[in-house]
């Protein structure tokens, strides 16, 4: 499988890499790990006049902690966040880094081109919103920083503008004794999950003192599922109220019927997903070891 | 000491593992053009216009083939079917009609593929779309046709008929009725796709490398397709990386590299498909529906007389078919002692990807049939599933069916007993009753399935009493090289399964050397002149066909060997034993240090033969056997022969978990006895069980080739129809039983397909599971969105019923 001819560019800094992307007309597209971008271009499901290469822009891969925060270059890429020390610290970053794909890809892939690709399968925007993350982007209007779950506003559509691009995330360190999970039910490691559900979690005894949860291929976007949360906050968390929270996150869901399953058994899977989601959490705010990522088939 | 039995290195890995294999698609050459073929995005639809002039402007693009070339240079596929199917226009590429998404309507051949396929996007084609037919019950209505010149949709239908069925129903205790039960497409995935090199020379001959994995067959149809004499078309395989029965009518698409090469003067021209293309149109595995099923059976659950309906859908072309409505028939009662059946077979056309032969071709069809009748009759009368294949197995051998074909040897109840050591049966047993008392869904599965080796290829002429075909052969040349090396050539054309090894074990336990003295020429070329009509990898018949061959051809060298060795030595030939000496392999008068090395032996008649003085004119020490299996032509009248020389058996039991809050099919242990009578290489023997258990559960749980309304394939992609993996394998416990067949040389029987039989298991197991939540499994699919629908829609109440 063979892509049409593009014109190929390697951008050497975010200011060169906004000027090429903003002065090439329709037909440019940013390329970080390719694994999204090449494959559609492959199978010729989409074409290009020209690609920017952003993966030797320095300075853009780092992962880094202080002040309170976490901060994860565009570039860095999936497997690199696995073994980070990010990765050591919130075990939810953990899940979701080893559940993508395989090792070919998530070498190569990166976190702001699975970001950007605006795809509802993905899994970090998913993780991002239960981690409460802002997208860094910077394009010929400056610098502007967007809430996750506001990023990705359609099917495969973001909020970033022409010549724009994701230079890094960000997110508040969890509070001490926060914790979280991200599970997915999966068919085999190269396939996309068939639902995924982020959790994040803080816990106040046995009462939730704060909740994020988010629900990915569950949608035309990654979903902040609002409903489920308030169900959660402030409460005891009985099964009462853990089952009542993963009804209302169906209700929030709208998943397609595809390869991977009517919107009905997708919604039985959420329905499982939060339950189970909450129960790692909680067990990991007890300070549970607890080694959770996908279910395969 | 016994090479045969033993596992030594396979020969093969060797080079495997270096990278220094020669897949097709790894030969380079100077100047070569890429084919790319464009497919139809559309089911069915009629071809008004198709503009190639821009395509053809592109620079690079050496030649654009269309209907039009192949009108003018070719024929016509011969197709196996009779009238009116025989009479379906097969041609390399699509002429006026496109009868399934993805055939070929255009190729471009360019100095690049990525060219190829650039041009490939400038070509213009004018279509109207039509309705498809996409269900075989609506293809045998012949609403819509897929071949408007046959005036219908149907390819074949007969009727195996046996015993005295009624009186069998009339007599019965029980009658089960079971509505309609259902076999999926999907296919074994081999890792390399379809892939040709063709150059048509300035001789007027054509020459291929291919993977095709029957090649015998393939030239001669692929030879009358170019209106070519038969020798002038050479087919050569080297390393093929997987078959499975999926590569045998690659030649359709082979022809279009060789026109491609004859448009541009004759430069060599390479065709690799790509997965998508895989997927779309090299072959799917049949699929079949089962209707009106009724089984008759006595007030012990034995299975007295069955009646159904069988509709097989075999795609848009037959090609290969309606082979597969015979090919079932070898294994028409299973494992079961039935005596009266009777079962009407119907083949039809549909608008879908043509089916081709796959890992268990047409008997696993019917076999995962007799074990759902078996396990949904147990079910329902509430015998066990252990319980009701003990009343109902064959136990005597040579065991001869209703229609005449010979099971020649197997022990069922032993399999079984074995099966259920490995796994721990008692303790599942146990687990499973603890389990659902707590409203747990656990079931266990048994399925049995028999892998019927070395057809006999005179079932062909019940499906067509035309056709030219019977019996089975391969061919083997064995001789010593100028340095007295033992070289071996076979007509195998292997994908995997080493046959490299296995040949070269029988060739030392004949010599009595090592095999690693033995050079087994890899792959098949038409110009080795080791090969016969049958000559391939295909249908189970290594352990017999192959090393028949190469144990027949042995027999010629070592008679020849000993008449020179005896005259050179001045001894008596019986007086003579084959061994290794210190200058190597040898012949050595007994009791003596007389003897003779294979280099001397060699020189003697290559290049010193005055030596001779005249005498041996016969020995050549370069030998040709070809074996064949002895069989008959079968009554075709009474659909009534002996159709295949060996039976190896499957016994595998699955436990299984279903959780209901993901329907996932959770299996917990799983067990897998393999008899293929006496095993050659216990190695490969494993592997390729593994491998067969592997790619049934792949099919059970995961694999689907599904189409939507509009003819569409969903599952184009690795990523949709998603190939099981290593993360979804359970661990498999594997065990053998040795029941020698009385009919090979050596009680081997061929082996590798596998009977389908984790398709059965796994239906079986599923069943179990949630027969008390309803539930009836009619479909061999049973991923979790199925598992999910049976739980959401029991249907016990109308899929079976109980008289
Ligand atoms: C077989 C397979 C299975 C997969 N399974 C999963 C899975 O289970 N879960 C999952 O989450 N992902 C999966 N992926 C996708 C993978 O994670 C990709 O790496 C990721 O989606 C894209 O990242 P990339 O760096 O490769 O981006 P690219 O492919 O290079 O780019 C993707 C898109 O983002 C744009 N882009 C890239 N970087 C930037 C940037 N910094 N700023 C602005 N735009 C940018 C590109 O223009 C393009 O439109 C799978 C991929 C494959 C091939």
């Amino acid at each position: 499988m063979y892509p049409a001819p593009f014109n190929y560019h390697r951008a050497g800094s975010v200011a060169e890499a906004i000027s090429l992307l903003s002065n090439l007309g329709d037909g440019v597209r940013a390329l970080a790990g390719g694994q999204s971008l090449l494959v559609l271009l492959k199978a010729r499901f989409d074409t290009v006049t020209d690609l920017v290469d952003l993966g030797r822009i320095r300075g853009l891969d780092g992962i880094e902690a202080g002040n309170g925060e976490y901060r994860i270059g565009a570039l860095a890429t999936h497997a690199r966040l696995a073994r980070s020390p990010v990765a050591e610290a919130i075990p939810i970053f953990q899940d979701a880094a080893n559940g993508i794909a395989d090792n070919q890809v998530r070498s190569r892939g990166t976190i702001g081109g699975n970001v950007s690709s605006g795809d509802p399968s993905c899994d970090w925007p998913t993780l991002l919103i239960a981690l409460d993350a802002q997208v860094h982007c910077e394009g010929p209007d400056g610098k502007r920083a967007v809430p996750v779950n506001e990023f990705v506003e359609d099917l495969y559509l973001t909020v970033l503008g022409d010549g724009e691009i994701v230079t890094g995330i960000s997110f508040p360190a969890p509070e001490k004794g926060a914790a979280g999970a991200y599970v997915g039910f999966k068919r085999c490691a190269p396939a996309y999950p068939t639902t995924s559900v982020g959790v994040q979690l803080t816990m106040d005894g046995d009462d939730c003192k704060d909740v994020r949860v988010s629900l990915g291929s569950s949608g035309l976007t990654p979903i902040h599922a609002t409903g489920a949360e308030a169900e959660l906050r402030g409460k005891l968390l009985t099964d009462d109220v853990i089952v009542r929270a993963a009804d209302a996150a169906v209700a929030e869901s709208d998943p397609i019927d595809d390869q991977r399953g009517t919107p009905e058994f997708k919604q039985l899977l959420i329905n499982t997903l939060v339950k189970r989601g909450i129960g790692v959490a909680r067990r990991r705010c007890a300070g549970e070891q607890v080694e959770v990522s996908h279910e395969y088939y | 000491m016994s090479w045969v039995g033993k596992s030594p290195r396979r020969k093969e890995d060797d080079r495997l593992i270096r990278g220094q294999g020669l897949f097709t698609d790894d030969e380079l050459g100077e100047g070569m053009l890429q084919l790319y073929i464009l497919r139809s995005p559309y089911a069915h639809a009629k071809i008004n216009s198709i503009d190639t002039s821009a395509a053809e402007a592109l620079p690079g693009v050496a030649c654009v083939l269309t209907g039009k070339d192949v009108l003018e240079h070719c024929d016509p596929y011969m197709q196996l079917a009779l009238e009116p199917a025989a009479n379906i226009q097969d041609y390399p590429l699509a002429r006026d009609k496109i009868h399934f998404q993805g055939e070929p309507v255009a190729a471009v051949a360019a100095e690049t593929v990525g060219l190829a396929m650039d041009a490939a996007e400038l070509i213009d084609v004018d279509y109207d779309m039509l309705d498809a037919v996409l269900d075989v019950e609506e293809a045998l209505k012949d609403e819509i046709l897929v071949h408007d010149n046959i005036g219908t949709n149907r390819t074949w239908q007969g009727v195996y008929e046996y015993g005295d069925v009624d009186k069998a129903f009339a007599e019965a205790a029980h009658v089960v009725k079971i509505d309609r039960l259902h076999f999926h497409r999907y296919s074994s995935t081999p890792l390399e796709n379809n892939a040709c090199v063709a150059e048509w020379t300035r001789q007027g001959t054509v020459e291929f490398l291919c993977n095709n994995n029957f090649p015998g067959f393939a030239k001669q149809l692929l030879a009358p397709g170019l209106r070519l004499p038969i020798e002038n078309v050479r087919v050569r395989t080297y390393d093929v990386g997987g078959a499975f029965g999926n590569k045998i009518w690659n030649y359709v698409y082979m022809a279009l590299a060789a026109l491609a090469s004859r448009k541009t003067g004759g430069r060599r021209v390479k065709w690799a498909e790509i997965r998508t293309e895989h997927m779309l149109a090299a072959g799917h595995g049949n699929e079949r529906t089962y209707v009106d099923t009724e089984v008759a059976l006595d007030k012990d659950g034995v299975i007295t007389a069955l009646r159904s309906r069988h509709l097989d859908d075999c795609g848009a072309y037959t090609r290969y078919e309606p082979l597969g409505c015979v090919i079932f028939s070898q294994v028409l009662p299973a494992t079961y002692k039935l005596r009266n059946i009777r079962i009407e077979m119907n083949q039809a056309v549909t608008n879908k990807c043509p089916v081709v032969p796959n890992r268990g071709y047409s008997r696993m069809q019917q076999l995962w049939f007799m074990e759902r009748v078996v396990d949904i009759c147990g079910q329902e009368l509430g015998i066990p599933a252990d319980e009701m294949r003990l009343n109902n197995y064959i136990t005597d051998f040579p065991y001869e069916t209703p229609n005449g074909c010979v099971y020649d040897s197997g022990n069922y109840p032993a399999m079984l007993d074995k099966a259920k050591e490995l796994l721990d049966w008692d303790k599942w047993a146990a687990y499973r009753d603890q389990a659902r008392s707590e409203g747990k869904h656990v079931g266990i599965g048994i399925g049995t399935t028999l892998d019927s080796g070395t057809n006999n290829f005179g079932q062909a002429q019940i499906m067509n009493p035309h056709l030219p075909f019977s019996g089975n052969s391969e061919a083997c040349i064995i001789r010593l090289d100028f340095d007295g090396a033992v070289v071996v050539t076979l007509g195998t054309g292997p994908s995997g399964q080493g046959h490299e090894t296995s040949a070269s074990q029988v060739v030392a336990d004949e010599l009595n050397i090592d095999p690693s003295m033995v050079t087994v020429r890899s792959g098949f070329d038409t110009n080795w002149n080791t090969f016969v009509g049958h000559s391939g990898s295909y249908a189970s018949q290594f352990a017999v066909t192959g090393l028949s061959a190469v144990h027949g051809a042995c027999q010629k060298l070592k008679t020849e060997m000993r008449k020179l060795a005896g005259f050179l030595l001045e001894a008596a030939e019986e007086d003579l034993e084959f061994g290794v000496g210190e200058e190597g392999p040898q012949l050595k008068v007994k009791g003596t240090d007389k003897a003779v090395n294979y280099w001397y032996l060699s020189n003697i008649v290559n290049n010193n033969n005055a030596v001779l003085q005249g005498a041996l004119e016969d020995v050549t020490l370069n030998v040709r056997h070809v074996y064949r299996p002895p069989f008959n032509v079968p009554d075709v009248e009474k659909k009534f022969g002996n159709l295949t020389l060996t039976y190896a058996a499957q016994l595998h039991i699955a436990v299984v978990e279903i959780d209901p809050a993901t329907c996932r099919v959770n299996t917990l242990a799983y067990a897998a006895v393999d008899d293929c009578g006496t095993v050659i290489n216990p190695q490969i023997a494993h592997g390729q069980v593994h491998g067969a258990t592997v790619h049934g559960i792949g099919a059970a749980i995961m694999e689907a080739f599904d189409y939507d309304e509009g003819g569409n394939l969903l599952t184009a992609t690795f990523s949709d129809y998603c190939p099981i993996t290593s993360m979804n394998i359970p661990d498999i416990a594997y065990g053998n039983i040795e029941t020698p067949s009385p009919f090979s040389y050596n009680g081997a029987k061929g082996m590798g397909e596998g009977g389908g039989a984790p398709l059965h298991t796994m239906s079986a197991a599923v069943q179990d599971a949630l027969h008390g939540a309803g539930v009836i499994v009619t479909d061999s699919f049973v991923s979790p969105p199925r598992v999910y629908e049976l739980l959401q829609n029991p249907n016990r109440e109308t899929a079976v019923s109980v008289g």
